[in-house]
Protein backbone atom coordinates (compact mmCIF):
# COMPACT_ATOMS: atom_id res chain seq x y z
CA UNK A 1 0.00 0.00 0.00
CA UNK A 2 0.70 3.83 -0.62
CA UNK A 3 1.91 5.82 2.14
CA UNK A 4 0.96 9.24 1.95
CA UNK A 5 3.96 11.95 2.38
CA UNK A 6 3.91 12.62 6.03
CA UNK A 7 4.66 15.80 7.42
CA UNK A 8 8.69 15.78 7.50
CA UNK A 9 10.87 16.14 10.82
CA UNK A 10 13.63 17.74 9.35
CA UNK A 11 14.61 21.04 9.22
CA UNK A 12 12.58 22.56 6.37
CA UNK A 13 14.42 25.41 4.87
CA UNK A 14 11.86 28.07 5.72
CA UNK A 15 13.81 30.71 7.53
CA UNK A 16 12.87 33.63 9.84
CA UNK A 17 14.80 36.48 7.94
CA UNK A 18 15.09 39.64 9.67
CA UNK A 19 14.62 40.01 13.19
CA UNK A 20 15.38 42.56 15.72
CA UNK A 21 16.75 42.46 19.24
CA UNK A 22 14.97 44.64 21.96
CA UNK A 23 16.03 45.58 25.48
CA UNK A 24 14.32 44.78 28.90
CA UNK A 25 15.47 47.39 31.76
CA UNK A 26 14.81 46.41 35.23
CA UNK A 27 14.81 49.54 37.39
CA UNK A 28 14.70 48.07 40.72
CA UNK A 29 17.71 45.87 42.51
CA UNK A 30 18.18 42.65 41.75
CA UNK A 31 19.99 40.77 45.09
CA UNK A 32 22.54 38.28 44.01
CA UNK A 33 22.96 34.72 45.41
CA UNK A 34 25.95 36.06 46.23
CA UNK A 35 23.97 38.19 48.51
CA UNK A 36 25.63 41.03 46.12
CA UNK A 37 22.92 44.00 44.96
CA UNK A 38 22.80 45.10 41.42
CA UNK A 39 21.18 48.33 41.57
CA UNK A 40 19.16 47.68 38.26
CA UNK A 41 19.83 45.29 35.34
CA UNK A 42 19.40 45.29 31.37
CA UNK A 43 18.63 41.93 29.22
CA UNK A 44 18.81 41.93 25.31
CA UNK A 45 16.30 39.21 24.32
CA UNK A 46 15.23 38.35 20.60
CA UNK A 47 11.68 37.06 20.00
CA UNK A 48 10.46 34.87 16.89
CA UNK A 49 6.67 34.14 15.94
CA UNK A 50 3.49 35.24 17.77
CA UNK A 51 2.35 34.70 21.31
CA UNK A 52 -1.21 33.09 21.37
CA UNK A 53 -4.06 34.75 22.74
CA UNK A 54 -3.84 32.57 26.03
CA UNK A 55 -0.56 33.12 26.08
CA UNK A 56 0.19 29.00 25.98
CA UNK A 57 2.73 28.87 23.17
CA UNK A 58 5.59 31.00 24.76
CA UNK A 59 9.46 28.94 24.55
CA UNK A 60 12.26 29.85 25.92
CA UNK A 61 16.18 29.50 24.88
CA UNK A 62 18.34 29.64 26.79
CA UNK A 63 22.53 30.22 25.87
CA UNK A 64 25.17 28.49 26.56
CA UNK A 65 28.80 30.44 27.90
CA UNK A 66 29.46 31.78 24.37
CA UNK A 67 26.37 32.17 22.69
CA UNK A 68 24.09 34.86 22.80
CA UNK A 69 20.17 36.15 22.69
CA UNK A 70 20.48 35.90 18.48
CA UNK A 71 19.97 32.48 18.36
CA UNK A 72 18.11 32.40 14.41
CA UNK A 73 17.58 34.66 11.84
CA UNK A 74 19.83 37.43 10.26
CA UNK A 75 20.45 41.17 11.39
CA UNK A 76 20.64 42.39 8.37
CA UNK A 77 21.18 41.13 4.83
CA UNK A 78 24.71 41.63 4.78
CA UNK A 79 25.01 38.78 8.02
CA UNK A 80 27.31 35.94 7.00
CA UNK A 81 25.83 33.54 9.37
CA UNK A 82 22.13 33.55 11.10
CA UNK A 83 21.66 32.78 14.73
CA UNK A 84 23.46 30.04 16.81
CA UNK A 85 20.13 28.08 16.73
CA UNK A 86 18.82 28.75 13.50
CA UNK A 87 18.99 25.05 12.27
CA UNK A 88 16.36 24.71 14.61
CA UNK A 89 14.28 27.51 15.07
CA UNK A 90 12.36 28.68 12.32
CA UNK A 91 9.31 28.55 10.25
CA UNK A 92 8.53 24.55 10.10
CA UNK A 93 11.87 23.92 11.91
CA UNK A 94 11.18 21.65 14.93
CA UNK A 95 11.54 24.54 17.18
CA UNK A 96 8.53 26.15 14.81
CA UNK A 97 7.59 29.63 14.98
CA UNK A 98 4.72 29.47 13.02
CA UNK A 99 3.30 27.85 16.19
CA UNK A 100 5.43 28.85 19.05
CA UNK A 101 6.68 32.11 20.53
CA UNK A 102 10.41 31.91 20.85
CA UNK A 103 12.34 33.97 23.30
CA UNK A 104 16.04 34.12 23.82
CA UNK A 105 18.02 36.48 26.05
CA UNK A 106 21.60 37.22 26.63
CA UNK A 107 22.30 35.97 30.25
CA UNK A 108 23.09 38.43 33.05
CA UNK A 109 26.49 38.79 33.70
CA UNK A 110 26.64 38.70 29.69
CA UNK A 111 28.49 40.79 27.19
CA UNK A 112 26.24 40.92 23.82
CA UNK A 113 23.79 43.82 25.30
CA UNK A 114 22.61 42.45 28.87
CA UNK A 115 24.00 43.63 31.98
CA UNK A 116 27.74 42.03 32.86
CA UNK A 117 31.10 43.56 34.14
CA UNK A 118 31.61 46.09 31.37
CA UNK A 119 28.44 47.70 32.25
CA UNK A 120 28.42 50.98 33.48
CA UNK A 121 27.91 50.95 37.39
CA UNK A 122 25.32 53.97 38.12
CA UNK A 123 27.06 54.26 41.70
CA UNK A 124 30.32 54.97 40.27
CA UNK A 125 29.81 56.02 36.92
CA UNK A 126 32.67 53.70 35.23
CA UNK A 127 32.44 50.08 34.24
CA UNK A 128 32.11 47.45 37.21
CA UNK A 129 34.65 45.35 36.06
CA UNK A 130 35.26 43.36 39.28
CA UNK A 131 32.80 45.21 41.60
CA UNK A 132 30.27 43.27 39.25
CA UNK A 133 28.47 40.55 41.59
CA UNK A 134 29.76 36.81 41.06
CA UNK A 135 26.21 36.25 39.67
CA UNK A 136 24.97 32.51 39.77
CA UNK A 137 22.84 30.34 37.24
CA UNK A 138 20.09 30.63 39.30
CA UNK A 139 20.70 34.65 39.15
CA UNK A 140 20.42 34.02 35.44
CA UNK A 141 17.53 32.60 35.38
CA UNK A 142 15.59 34.88 37.96
CA UNK A 143 16.51 37.81 35.79
CA UNK A 144 14.91 36.09 32.52
CA UNK A 145 12.26 35.37 34.59
CA UNK A 146 11.65 39.15 35.57
CA UNK A 147 11.70 39.83 31.64
CA UNK A 148 9.12 37.41 31.00
CA UNK A 149 6.89 38.09 33.35
CA UNK A 150 7.37 42.08 33.90
CA UNK A 151 8.50 42.88 30.28
CA UNK A 152 6.74 40.32 28.39
CA UNK A 153 3.89 40.13 30.32
CA UNK A 154 3.92 36.04 30.29
CA UNK A 155 2.62 34.07 32.84
CA UNK A 156 3.97 30.64 32.01
CA UNK A 157 5.88 28.89 29.33
CA UNK A 158 5.55 25.95 27.44
CA UNK A 159 9.21 24.84 27.25
CA UNK A 160 12.32 25.74 28.12
CA UNK A 161 15.08 24.92 25.94
CA UNK A 162 18.97 24.95 26.31
CA UNK A 163 22.39 22.96 25.83
CA UNK A 164 25.14 23.42 28.36
CA UNK A 165 25.15 26.23 30.53
CA UNK A 166 21.80 26.66 28.59
CA UNK A 167 20.59 23.22 29.83
CA UNK A 168 21.98 23.69 33.34
CA UNK A 169 19.38 27.00 33.64
CA UNK A 170 17.11 24.70 32.32
CA UNK A 171 16.81 22.91 34.96
CA UNK A 172 16.93 26.21 37.36
CA UNK A 173 13.96 26.95 35.55
CA UNK A 174 12.26 23.91 36.34
CA UNK A 175 13.48 24.42 40.05
CA UNK A 176 12.58 27.61 40.89
CA UNK A 177 9.15 28.69 38.77
CA UNK A 178 7.84 24.89 38.74
CA UNK A 179 4.62 26.10 38.15
CA UNK A 180 5.49 28.38 35.25
CA UNK A 181 6.53 25.98 33.31
CA UNK A 182 5.25 22.53 31.12
CA UNK A 183 8.23 20.94 29.54
CA UNK A 184 12.15 21.27 30.19
CA UNK A 185 14.36 20.06 27.38
CA UNK A 186 17.99 20.27 29.22
CA UNK A 187 20.91 18.92 26.45
CA UNK A 188 24.75 18.44 27.10
CA UNK A 189 25.03 19.55 30.44
CA UNK A 190 25.22 18.56 34.00
CA UNK A 191 23.77 18.96 37.21
CA UNK A 192 27.06 20.06 38.70
CA UNK A 193 30.86 19.77 36.98
CA UNK A 194 33.05 17.37 37.79
CA UNK A 195 36.40 18.59 38.36
CA UNK A 196 37.80 17.94 34.63
CA UNK A 197 35.32 20.75 33.53
CA UNK A 198 36.26 23.46 36.56
CA UNK A 199 40.02 22.34 36.29
CA UNK A 200 39.57 23.28 32.11
CA UNK A 201 38.06 26.55 33.19
CA UNK A 202 40.63 27.51 35.37
CA UNK A 203 43.24 27.17 32.88
CA UNK A 204 41.09 29.42 30.57
CA UNK A 205 40.50 32.05 33.33
CA UNK A 206 44.39 32.17 34.18
CA UNK A 207 45.27 32.73 30.58
CA UNK A 208 43.12 34.76 30.62
CA UNK A 209 44.45 36.92 33.90
CA UNK A 210 47.81 36.22 33.50
CA UNK A 211 47.72 38.27 30.82
CA UNK A 212 49.65 41.88 31.46
CA UNK A 213 46.58 43.44 29.60
CA UNK A 214 43.92 42.17 31.58
CA UNK A 215 45.13 45.02 34.31
CA UNK A 216 43.02 43.27 37.36
CA UNK A 217 39.61 43.76 34.92
CA UNK A 218 40.43 47.21 34.55
CA UNK A 219 41.31 47.45 30.90
CA UNK A 220 39.62 50.37 28.62
CA UNK A 221 37.07 49.78 26.02
CA UNK A 222 38.68 48.32 23.13
CA UNK A 223 41.53 47.15 24.49
CA UNK A 224 41.43 44.14 27.04
CA UNK A 225 43.54 40.66 27.42
CA UNK A 226 43.00 40.15 24.13
CA UNK A 227 45.90 37.07 23.80
CA UNK A 228 44.82 35.53 27.10
CA UNK A 229 41.37 35.70 26.17
CA UNK A 230 41.79 34.14 22.59
CA UNK A 231 43.84 31.26 24.04
CA UNK A 232 41.13 30.30 26.43
CA UNK A 233 39.13 30.17 23.66
CA UNK A 234 41.00 28.16 21.62
CA UNK A 235 41.28 25.39 24.60
CA UNK A 236 37.59 25.50 25.47
CA UNK A 237 36.86 25.33 21.84
CA UNK A 238 38.75 21.69 21.68
CA UNK A 239 36.67 20.57 24.55
CA UNK A 240 33.48 21.31 22.83
CA UNK A 241 34.55 18.68 20.41
CA UNK A 242 35.84 15.40 19.89
CA UNK A 243 38.64 13.29 18.61
CA UNK A 244 36.45 11.73 16.23
CA UNK A 245 34.93 15.07 15.35
CA UNK A 246 38.63 16.65 14.86
CA UNK A 247 39.66 13.77 12.61
CA UNK A 248 36.95 14.07 10.48
CA UNK A 249 37.10 17.97 10.05
CA UNK A 250 40.57 18.24 9.43
CA UNK A 251 42.84 15.23 10.15
CA UNK A 252 46.44 16.00 9.43
CA UNK A 253 45.35 18.62 6.54
CA UNK A 254 47.92 20.97 6.15
CA UNK A 255 47.73 24.91 4.96
CA UNK A 256 48.94 25.99 1.90
CA UNK A 257 52.83 26.21 2.17
CA UNK A 258 52.47 29.87 1.21
CA UNK A 259 50.74 31.10 4.00
CA UNK A 260 53.13 29.77 6.48
CA UNK A 261 55.64 32.29 7.15
CA UNK A 262 57.60 30.94 10.27
CA UNK A 263 58.58 27.55 11.35
CA UNK A 264 56.01 27.87 14.12
CA UNK A 265 52.88 29.50 11.93
CA UNK A 266 50.07 27.55 11.69
CA UNK A 267 50.96 24.16 9.99
CA UNK A 268 47.71 22.21 10.35
CA UNK A 269 44.72 23.04 9.50
CA UNK A 270 43.42 22.43 12.81
CA UNK A 271 45.74 24.91 14.06
CA UNK A 272 44.39 27.97 11.75
CA UNK A 273 40.94 26.42 12.26
CA UNK A 274 41.68 27.48 16.68
CA UNK A 275 43.81 30.48 15.79
CA UNK A 276 40.41 31.92 13.45
CA UNK A 277 38.28 30.81 16.50
CA UNK A 278 40.40 32.50 19.31
CA UNK A 279 40.81 35.90 17.12
CA UNK A 280 36.48 35.95 15.95
CA UNK A 281 35.95 35.48 19.65
CA UNK A 282 38.18 38.13 21.28
CA UNK A 283 36.19 40.35 18.27
CA UNK A 284 32.66 39.80 20.25
CA UNK A 285 33.14 38.41 23.56
CA UNK A 286 34.45 40.36 27.09
CA UNK A 287 37.06 38.94 29.12
CA UNK A 288 35.73 39.65 32.87
CA UNK A 289 32.04 38.19 31.36
CA UNK A 290 33.70 35.13 30.76
CA UNK A 291 35.52 34.76 33.70
CA UNK A 292 32.24 35.40 36.03
CA UNK A 293 29.91 33.05 33.68
CA UNK A 294 32.86 30.55 33.56
CA UNK A 295 32.76 30.94 37.47
CA UNK A 296 29.20 30.41 37.74
CA UNK A 297 29.40 27.46 35.85
CA UNK A 298 31.62 25.49 38.08
CA UNK A 299 29.85 27.12 41.25
CA UNK A 300 26.61 25.05 39.79
CA UNK A 301 25.76 22.33 41.90
CA UNK A 302 22.39 20.83 41.49
CA UNK A 303 23.34 18.14 44.40
CA UNK A 304 23.83 20.68 47.00
CA UNK A 305 25.41 20.66 50.57
CA UNK A 306 23.52 16.77 51.15
CA UNK A 307 24.93 15.44 47.71
CA UNK A 308 21.56 15.24 46.69
CA UNK A 309 19.84 15.63 43.53
CA UNK A 310 16.76 14.84 44.39
CA UNK A 311 16.62 17.54 47.08
CA UNK A 312 16.40 20.46 44.50
CA UNK A 313 14.73 18.62 41.51
CA UNK A 314 11.51 17.21 43.45
CA UNK A 315 10.58 20.80 43.29
CA UNK A 316 10.01 20.11 39.69
CA UNK A 317 6.51 19.83 37.91
CA UNK A 318 7.50 19.83 34.41
CA UNK A 319 7.73 16.80 31.84
CA UNK A 320 11.45 16.67 31.17
CA UNK A 321 13.49 15.25 28.03
CA UNK A 322 17.11 15.46 28.64
CA UNK A 323 19.32 14.36 26.02
CA UNK A 324 23.09 13.34 25.97
CA UNK A 325 25.63 12.90 23.49
CA UNK A 326 27.93 9.97 23.15
CA UNK A 327 30.73 11.89 22.04
CA UNK A 328 30.22 14.66 24.75
CA UNK A 329 33.29 14.12 27.20
CA UNK A 330 32.86 17.58 28.82
CA UNK A 331 29.12 16.67 30.01
CA UNK A 332 29.42 13.29 29.14
CA UNK A 333 26.17 11.12 29.24
CA UNK A 334 26.28 9.60 32.78
CA UNK A 335 25.98 13.41 34.23
CA UNK A 336 22.80 13.60 31.45
CA UNK A 337 21.90 10.54 33.29
CA UNK A 338 22.21 10.83 36.75
CA UNK A 339 19.57 14.07 36.40
CA UNK A 340 17.08 11.55 34.79
CA UNK A 341 17.62 9.01 37.20
CA UNK A 342 17.16 11.50 39.93
CA UNK A 343 13.92 12.79 38.01
CA UNK A 344 12.46 9.31 37.95
CA UNK A 345 13.50 8.59 41.75
CA UNK A 346 11.22 11.40 42.49
CA UNK A 347 8.64 10.01 40.76
CA UNK A 348 8.85 12.33 37.58
CA UNK A 349 8.08 11.97 34.42
CA UNK A 350 11.32 11.93 32.66
CA UNK A 351 12.76 10.80 29.08
CA UNK A 352 15.97 10.31 28.17
CA UNK A 353 17.34 10.09 24.69
CA UNK A 354 21.20 9.40 24.20
CA UNK A 355 22.33 10.53 20.68
CA UNK A 356 25.73 8.65 18.48
CA UNK A 357 26.77 11.98 17.12
CA UNK A 358 30.08 12.39 16.89
CA UNK A 359 30.93 16.26 17.18
CA UNK A 360 31.14 15.59 21.00
CA UNK A 361 29.51 18.13 23.13
CA UNK A 362 28.60 20.33 20.79
CA UNK A 363 26.80 17.97 19.31
CA UNK A 364 23.58 19.74 20.09
CA UNK A 365 23.84 22.94 17.55
CA UNK A 366 25.03 20.86 14.32
CA UNK A 367 22.23 19.18 11.71
CA UNK A 368 20.81 16.31 13.47
CA UNK A 369 17.55 14.82 12.57
CA UNK A 370 17.11 12.18 15.27
CA UNK A 371 17.73 15.81 17.62
CA UNK A 372 14.69 17.46 15.44
CA UNK A 373 12.92 14.14 15.60
CA UNK A 374 12.78 14.08 19.78
CA UNK A 375 12.54 18.31 20.07
CA UNK A 376 9.42 18.47 17.70
CA UNK A 377 7.98 15.55 19.02
CA UNK A 378 8.26 16.10 22.77
CA UNK A 379 6.52 19.50 22.25
CA UNK A 380 3.85 18.34 20.27
CA UNK A 381 3.06 15.32 22.80
CA UNK B 1 5.64 -5.37 5.85
CA UNK B 2 3.23 -7.45 7.26
CA UNK B 3 0.10 -8.73 5.03
CA UNK B 4 -2.95 -7.18 6.74
CA UNK B 5 -4.22 -10.39 7.89
CA UNK B 6 -1.53 -11.20 10.29
CA UNK B 7 -1.09 -7.56 11.29
CA UNK B 8 -4.42 -8.15 13.39
CA UNK B 9 -3.93 -10.96 13.98
CA UNK B 10 -0.49 -10.30 15.50
CA UNK B 11 -2.68 -7.07 17.60
CA UNK B 12 -4.99 -9.54 18.83
CA UNK B 13 -2.23 -11.64 20.60
CA UNK B 14 -0.59 -8.47 21.79
CA UNK B 15 -4.03 -7.46 23.28
CA UNK B 16 -4.46 -10.48 25.02
CA UNK B 17 -1.85 -10.06 26.90
CA UNK B 18 -2.02 -6.78 27.49
CA UNK B 19 -5.46 -7.42 29.03
CA UNK B 20 -3.89 -10.03 31.25
CA UNK B 21 -1.16 -8.23 32.56
CA UNK B 22 -3.76 -4.69 33.17
CA UNK B 23 -5.91 -6.99 35.18
CA UNK B 24 -2.93 -7.88 37.82
CA UNK B 25 -1.68 -4.01 38.08
CA UNK B 26 -4.06 -1.44 40.54
CA UNK B 27 -4.83 1.89 40.00
CA UNK B 28 -2.33 4.48 40.38
CA UNK B 29 0.41 1.88 40.89
CA UNK B 30 4.22 2.79 39.51
CA UNK B 31 5.36 0.75 36.53
CA UNK B 32 8.28 -0.17 34.74
CA UNK B 33 8.22 -1.17 31.54
CA UNK B 34 11.58 -3.17 30.55
CA UNK B 35 11.83 -3.24 26.72
CA UNK B 36 9.28 -0.97 26.52
CA UNK B 37 9.11 -0.82 22.45
CA UNK B 38 7.48 1.63 21.04
CA UNK B 39 5.34 2.21 24.46
CA UNK B 40 1.86 0.75 23.81
CA UNK B 41 1.81 -1.08 26.85
CA UNK B 42 2.30 1.54 28.99
CA UNK B 43 -0.11 3.80 27.09
CA UNK B 44 -2.88 1.19 27.68
CA UNK B 45 -1.85 0.97 31.55
CA UNK B 46 -1.96 4.33 31.42
CA UNK B 47 -5.03 5.24 30.12
CA UNK B 48 -7.29 2.49 32.20
CA UNK B 49 -5.06 2.18 35.08
CA UNK B 50 -4.01 5.84 35.34
CA UNK B 51 -0.55 4.02 36.50
CA UNK B 52 3.11 6.23 36.83
CA UNK B 53 4.92 4.37 34.40
CA UNK B 54 7.58 4.87 32.55
CA UNK B 55 9.77 2.44 30.44
CA UNK B 56 13.30 1.34 28.81
CA UNK B 57 14.54 0.48 25.45
CA UNK B 58 17.83 0.53 23.77
CA UNK B 59 16.78 1.31 20.68
CA UNK B 60 16.39 4.50 19.86
CA UNK B 61 13.63 4.56 17.31
CA UNK B 62 11.37 2.88 19.83
CA UNK B 63 11.92 5.73 22.24
CA UNK B 64 11.39 8.37 19.87
CA UNK B 65 7.88 6.57 19.18
CA UNK B 66 7.45 6.58 23.33
CA UNK B 67 8.23 10.61 23.05
CA UNK B 68 5.71 10.87 20.75
CA UNK B 69 3.15 8.70 22.17
CA UNK B 70 3.89 11.08 25.31
CA UNK B 71 5.04 8.22 27.75
CA UNK B 72 8.47 8.65 29.67
CA UNK B 73 11.06 6.56 27.83
CA UNK B 74 15.03 6.18 29.43
CA UNK B 75 16.95 4.82 26.85
CA UNK B 76 19.52 2.46 27.52
CA UNK B 77 20.01 -0.47 29.23
CA UNK B 78 17.87 -2.12 31.76
CA UNK B 79 20.61 -3.43 33.76
CA UNK B 80 22.41 -0.61 34.92
CA UNK B 81 19.30 1.38 35.41
CA UNK B 82 17.80 -0.80 38.16
CA UNK B 83 20.78 -0.07 39.75
CA UNK B 84 19.79 3.43 40.46
CA UNK B 85 16.12 2.91 42.40
CA UNK B 86 16.36 1.55 46.14
CA UNK B 87 14.94 -1.52 47.13
CA UNK B 88 10.70 -1.87 46.62
CA UNK B 89 10.64 1.60 44.60
CA UNK B 90 7.88 0.15 41.80
CA UNK B 91 4.83 -1.87 42.54
CA UNK B 92 5.20 -3.49 39.26
CA UNK B 93 8.24 -4.38 36.38
CA UNK B 94 6.65 -5.76 33.20
CA UNK B 95 9.17 -7.71 31.19
CA UNK B 96 6.78 -8.36 28.05
CA UNK B 97 8.96 -10.29 25.43
CA UNK B 98 11.86 -9.45 26.11
CA UNK B 99 13.93 -12.14 28.78
CA UNK B 100 14.96 -14.37 25.66
CA UNK B 101 17.18 -12.10 24.17
CA UNK B 102 19.44 -11.19 27.40
CA UNK B 103 22.23 -12.40 28.32
CA UNK B 104 21.75 -12.85 32.04
CA UNK B 105 17.85 -13.08 32.02
CA UNK B 106 17.90 -14.37 35.57
CA UNK B 107 19.96 -11.65 36.88
CA UNK B 108 18.03 -9.05 35.28
CA UNK B 109 14.71 -10.93 36.88
CA UNK B 110 16.41 -10.81 40.45
CA UNK B 111 17.46 -7.07 40.39
CA UNK B 112 13.54 -6.29 38.70
CA UNK B 113 12.46 -8.17 42.13
CA UNK B 114 14.90 -6.27 43.99
CA UNK B 115 13.20 -3.11 43.09
CA UNK B 116 9.50 -4.04 42.98
CA UNK B 117 7.04 -5.80 44.94
CA UNK B 118 5.43 -7.27 41.79
CA UNK B 119 7.17 -8.43 38.58
CA UNK B 120 5.42 -9.50 35.42
CA UNK B 121 7.14 -11.71 32.81
CA UNK B 122 5.31 -13.17 29.57
CA UNK B 123 7.33 -14.63 27.33
CA UNK B 124 6.50 -17.22 23.93
CA UNK B 125 6.81 -20.87 25.56
CA UNK B 126 9.46 -22.84 23.18
CA UNK B 127 8.14 -25.95 25.24
CA UNK B 128 4.43 -25.80 23.26
CA UNK B 129 3.86 -28.29 20.81
CA UNK B 130 3.75 -27.07 17.89
CA UNK B 131 7.64 -25.50 18.35
CA UNK B 132 8.95 -28.55 19.21
CA UNK B 133 7.78 -29.63 16.34
CA UNK B 134 8.90 -27.03 14.03
CA UNK B 135 12.27 -27.29 15.29
CA UNK B 136 11.92 -31.07 14.95
CA UNK B 137 11.00 -30.11 11.46
CA UNK B 138 14.06 -28.10 10.35
CA UNK B 139 16.41 -27.98 12.96
CA UNK B 140 16.31 -24.62 12.91
CA UNK B 141 14.63 -21.64 15.60
CA UNK B 142 11.11 -20.84 15.17
CA UNK B 143 9.50 -18.30 13.28
CA UNK B 144 6.60 -17.35 14.14
CA UNK B 145 4.32 -14.02 14.45
CA UNK B 146 6.41 -12.84 16.97
CA UNK B 147 9.44 -13.62 15.99
CA UNK B 148 9.31 -13.82 12.31
CA UNK B 149 12.79 -13.16 10.97
CA UNK B 150 15.21 -16.16 10.55
CA UNK B 151 18.52 -16.26 11.91
CA UNK B 152 20.43 -14.48 9.85
CA UNK B 153 18.53 -11.71 10.32
CA UNK B 154 16.96 -11.57 13.87
CA UNK B 155 18.45 -11.19 17.25
CA UNK B 156 20.05 -14.50 19.38
CA UNK B 157 17.73 -15.58 21.58
CA UNK B 158 17.27 -18.10 24.28
CA UNK B 159 14.63 -20.62 24.01
CA UNK B 160 12.68 -20.24 27.36
CA UNK B 161 10.34 -23.00 28.04
CA UNK B 162 7.65 -23.10 31.14
CA UNK B 163 8.87 -25.88 32.73
CA UNK B 164 12.64 -24.19 32.27
CA UNK B 165 10.70 -20.94 33.71
CA UNK B 166 9.12 -22.79 37.18
CA UNK B 167 12.54 -24.39 37.36
CA UNK B 168 14.60 -21.40 37.57
CA UNK B 169 12.30 -20.15 40.25
CA UNK B 170 12.21 -22.68 42.62
CA UNK B 171 16.15 -22.78 42.28
CA UNK B 172 15.86 -19.08 43.44
CA UNK B 173 12.75 -19.35 45.56
CA UNK B 174 11.15 -16.82 43.82
CA UNK B 175 7.05 -16.95 44.51
CA UNK B 176 5.14 -17.51 41.53
CA UNK B 177 1.96 -15.46 42.72
CA UNK B 178 0.33 -16.39 39.45
CA UNK B 179 0.06 -17.46 36.19
CA UNK B 180 -1.61 -17.31 32.51
CA UNK B 181 -0.72 -20.12 30.11
CA UNK B 182 -2.13 -18.63 27.07
CA UNK B 183 -3.06 -21.50 23.92
CA UNK B 184 -1.97 -21.58 20.42
CA UNK B 185 -3.69 -18.74 19.55
CA UNK B 186 -2.83 -16.35 22.28
CA UNK B 187 -5.97 -16.48 23.39
CA UNK B 188 -7.90 -18.74 25.17
CA UNK B 189 -6.26 -20.01 28.55
CA UNK B 190 -4.75 -23.51 29.10
CA UNK B 191 -3.98 -25.43 32.31
CA UNK B 192 -3.42 -28.36 31.03
CA UNK B 193 0.05 -29.40 31.06
CA UNK B 194 0.97 -25.78 29.89
CA UNK B 195 4.57 -26.89 28.87
CA UNK B 196 3.27 -28.50 26.05
CA UNK B 197 0.05 -26.86 25.21
CA UNK B 198 0.77 -23.20 26.04
CA UNK B 199 2.54 -21.24 23.42
CA UNK B 200 2.36 -18.05 25.83
CA UNK B 201 3.16 -17.72 29.31
CA UNK B 202 2.44 -14.70 31.74
CA UNK B 203 4.16 -15.02 34.83
CA UNK B 204 3.43 -12.84 38.24
CA UNK B 205 6.48 -12.79 40.41
CA UNK B 206 6.43 -11.51 43.74
CA UNK B 207 9.24 -11.36 47.01
CA UNK B 208 12.67 -9.32 47.18
CA UNK B 209 15.62 -12.12 46.19
CA UNK B 210 19.09 -10.64 46.71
Amino acid sequence: MYDPPTESTEARPGEIGLVQWNDFHWEETFTCDSGDILPEFSLRYETYGKLNEDKSNAILICHALSGDHHCAGIHSLADKKPGWWNNLIGPGKPVDTNKYFVICSNCLGGCQGSTGPKSVNPATGSAYNLDFPLISVRDMVRAQHLLLTEGLGLSGLYSVIGGSMGGMQVLQWGIEYPEFVQKLIPMATTARQNAQAIAFNEVGRLAIMQDPDWKEGAYSEGEGPNVGLAVARMMAHITYLSDAGLEEKFGREKVSQSAARSQFDAEFEVESYLRYQGQSFINRFDANSYLYLSKALDRFDLFGENGCLEDQLQAIRARTLVIAFKSDWLFPPEQNRSIVHALLRCGLPASYAELDLTLGHDSFLVHAPDLYTLIKEFLAS
Amino acid sequence: MLPEKTMQRHKIKRQTDFQIISGWIEEGQRVLDIGCGRGILMEHLIRTRKVKAFGVDTNLDKVKSCVKRGVSVYHGDADSLLKEFPEGFFDWVILSRMVQELSDPGELIRQALRVSSNVAVGFVNYGFWRNRWSTLLTGSRVTNQVFPLTWEEGRPYNPVTVKGFNDFAERHQINIADTAFLKGNWKDQTRFFPNLTAGYAIYHLTGTPA
